[in-house]
């Protein structure tokens, strides 16, 4: 098989020490689980112990890489980042671009799995020659970002590209990132992970080639999905960036404002941190990730904004001037956290401070960068708002669990599910918690023929689990999902490129099955870490508190998704695959009790 | 008369935001709006229909498609951009 190496590299810190050790991989795995955030999660599920502490070292972190990373095909230089989130005891997973993903493939593995700590900060230098992998303490890399590391590190000619962590991963807050040229592998934690191995950065050099089995159709492949990169299906992320979304969805009635409160900022506002608004905050320059022909990625005054970080940083913490915004965005990107995280949880706490509940001297409007500051070093209040908005809650207590937004954990995205109902259903379950990335059931939402202002129990669960399975696609192929609109059969097309990298002939109907198979091994991976059906809700304030249109969303309602959702998948009531998916998808052969592959033994 | 609002992608290529037509069926509102808006051609609006790059929602809440739909007097078409997600 062609685009893979068909091995793995197993990495072990202890001490001051690092040890490594090829693992090969059968065939029949990639076939089963494709790449990235597929291959990452069965990966995960192997070598995690069941219940682990997700900042024990024991915990492994997972950097898996696809076939198509290192094709001439626009949007492949992606990697997925697994682990077990310290934010939300479950499955998280991370996607990010860069020229790391593409020097880190060439180690000649398909993925990574760290394992260990290490007893002081280092940098773990990775290399195709297992002989010439290495640890070096850096103690004066302490308090980097992983910007100005990746600068020092190129004038000191140390290492050209680096995934990394900032300050925030070191303190192990728990919604920290590692950022990869700029990109971060955001939501769940990863970065705390990284943090509690005591691993600034990760540098790789070598010159292992996958190869593709079928090379000029995939040079056609990748002029003729360039040349649709750049069409209209792609124009608004090319012309606006998500950014634009913004406006949209304050016209649309869907854009949370003050902690999910109400939904819109009013149009002068929202003008103000459109992209035009942005613009006149800070000079605008538009780039791209590497690999990439659609040019997505929007700064302003040098900070890169996206929709969900100018929705977190903005109305969700009620602040409307662009120049603030740009701050906190540029702040969250230095110190390494998830930004709409850390607008949630500064949101959470500024609904805990408005109503008296605590008497930190935060309010809706306030300039969030000393708390930032204060968070990623774990500083006074900073201490516990680290926690995340369900830790928070439970520390509080005084009901503030009911407009405590986040699912299993993690944070709402900037959507308002009251008038999103299908999207509602599509945060309960989502295996990472509140997540609009594994699953994009907004895009139901917003179609003709959905009215998305009732909880459609028939249509709904398929409307989600047709999002979840194409974004498991997508994200294990890795594709960038902005091609969703120029990729018109994502099932046929995905097959073909598989079988032109890989030299394996993939049916779509096949295809659909790994994707399937994918979605339930996440799921198997939360059941097994102590997942119930009662996680699978929204908190009490989109229940109670109807919008100011009237909208609401019914509790019973929600839940009669949530089951009917279940029983689509396959799934058993207390949790997991039934006989007849296990059957169906052969999980047996993949979700097995063996314990995890072994290890290096030279560290003994 | 029926406002159409535009957003995003139509705005850009439009010029405008905000424009007035006649009330009628929503294909004549699009014939309208592709008349005095050009740059709307023929990615956004095509041949009286919205291509699959937009979507156009009735005050902001209902999304419609169906170009025979009767679009009153006094109404408010919302025109977006179908890229969502970010």
């Amino acid at each position: 098989m062609r685009g893979n190496f068909g091995r793995i590299l197993l990495v072990e810190l202890r001490g001051d020490r690092v040890a490594v050790e090829h693992v090969a991989l059968p065939e029949a795995a990639y076939h089963a689980f494709v790449g990235g955030v597929g291959l990452g999660a069965y990966l995960l599920w192997r070598f995690a112990p069941a219940g682990v502490d997700p900042l024990a070292p024991e915990a492994p972190l997972v950097y898996a890489f696809s076939p198509l990373l290192g094709t001439p095909l626009t949007t492949t230089a992606k990697f997925a980042v697994l682990c077990k989130s310290p934010l939300t005891g479950r499955i998280s997973d991370g996607l990010s671009s860069s020229r790391f993903a593409l020097a880190a493939k060439r180690l000649g593995v398909d993925a990574l799995v760290i394992r260990g700590a290490l007893d002081r900060l280092g940098w773990l230098h990775l290399d195709e020659d297992p002989a010439a992998c290495r640890v070096e303490p850096c103690p004066a890399w302490a308090g980097l970002s992983a910007h100005e590391l990746s600068d020092m590190a190129a004038k000191q000619g140390l290492f050209r590209h680096v995934s990394a962590i900032g300050p925030a991963g070191e303190a192990q807050i728990r919604y920290a990132t590692i950022s990869n040229d700029g990109r971060h592998a955001g939501r769940g934690g990863a970065g705390a992970v990284l943090g509690a191995k005591r691993v600034k950065a990760i540098s790789v050099r070598g010159a292992a080639v996958a190869g593709v089995a079928d090379a000029a159709s995939v040079q056609v492949r990748a002029r003729d999905l360039a040349a649709r990169s750049a069409g209209a299906a792609t124009e608004k992320y090319r012309a606006l960036g998500t950014a634009a979304n913004l406006e949209t969805f304050d016209r649309l009635r869907i854009l949370p404002r003050r902690n999910f409160q109400t939904v819109s900022i009013g149009q002068a506002a929202a003008r103000r941190l459109a992209p035009e608004g942005l613009a006149r905050a800070g000079e605008h320059v538009r780039d791209s990730c590497a690999g990439c022909t659609i040019g997505c990625d929007h700064r302003y005054g040098g900070t890169r904004i996206e929709y969900e970080t100018q929705f977190a940083l903005g109305p969700l913490i009620d602040v409307d001037d662009p120049a603030c915004l740009l701050a906190a965005a540029g702040a969250c990107d230095a110190l390494g956290l998830d930004t709409i995280s850390a607008g949630g949880t500064l949101a959470f706490a500024m609904e805990c401070a408005e109503r008296g509940l605590v008497d930190w001297p935060l309010r809706f409007g306030d300039d969030v960068l000393p708390w930032l500051r204060a968070i990623a070093r774990r500083e006074g209040a900073g201490d516990l708002l680290a926690e995340g908005t369900r830790r928070i809650a439970a520390v509080i207590g005084q009901g503030s669990e009911r407009f405590a937004c986040h699912v299993k954990g993690l944070e709402l995205p900037g959507y308002e599910p009251r008038a999103m109902q299908t999207f509602a259903l599509g945060l309960c379950v989502a295996c990472r918690g509140a997540d609009h990335n594994r699953s994009g059931a907004y895009q139901a939402d917003l179609q003709a023929g959905v009215d998305r202002y009732r909880a459609d129990v028939a249509r709904a669960p398929a409307r989600v689990i047709e999002a979840e399975d194409n974004a498991a696609l997508l994200d294990s192929l890795i594709l960038c999902k902005f091609l969703r609109g120029a990729i018109r059969e994502p099932w046929r097309e995905g097959a073909e490129l598989l079988a032109m990298v890989t030299g394996v002939p993939r049916g779509e109907d096949d295809l659909r099955r790994s994707a399937r198979r994918i979605a339930a091994v996440r799921h198997a991976f939360n059941v097994r870490e102590g997942w119930t059906l009662a996680e699978d809700r929204l908190p009490d304030r989109f229940h109670d508190e109807a919008l100011e249109d009237g909208a609401s969303l019914d509790r019973a309602d929600v839940a009669a998704m949530v089951d009917a959702y279940h029983a689509a998948r396959g799934h058993v009531p207390r949790g997991g695959p039934s006989e007849r998916l296990r059957r169906e998808l052969e999980l047996d052969a993949w979700l097995t009790d063996a314990p995890p592959l072994q290890g290096p033994a030279s560290l003994g | 008369m029926v406002t159409v609002e535009l957003y995003g992608v139509p705005r850009l290529r439009a010029g405008a935001s905000r424009v007035e037509v006649p009330a009628g069926t929503l294909a004549s509102i699009l014939h309208a709006l592709a008349s005095i808006l050009p740059g709307l051609v023929p990615d956004i609006v095509h041949d009286g229909r919205l291509t699959e790059h937009a979507l156009v929602a009735v005050d902001g809440r209902e999304i419609v498609a169906d170009p025979t739909l009767p679009i009153a007097d006094g109404t408010v078409l919302v025109l977006i951009s179908a890229a969502a997600g970010g």
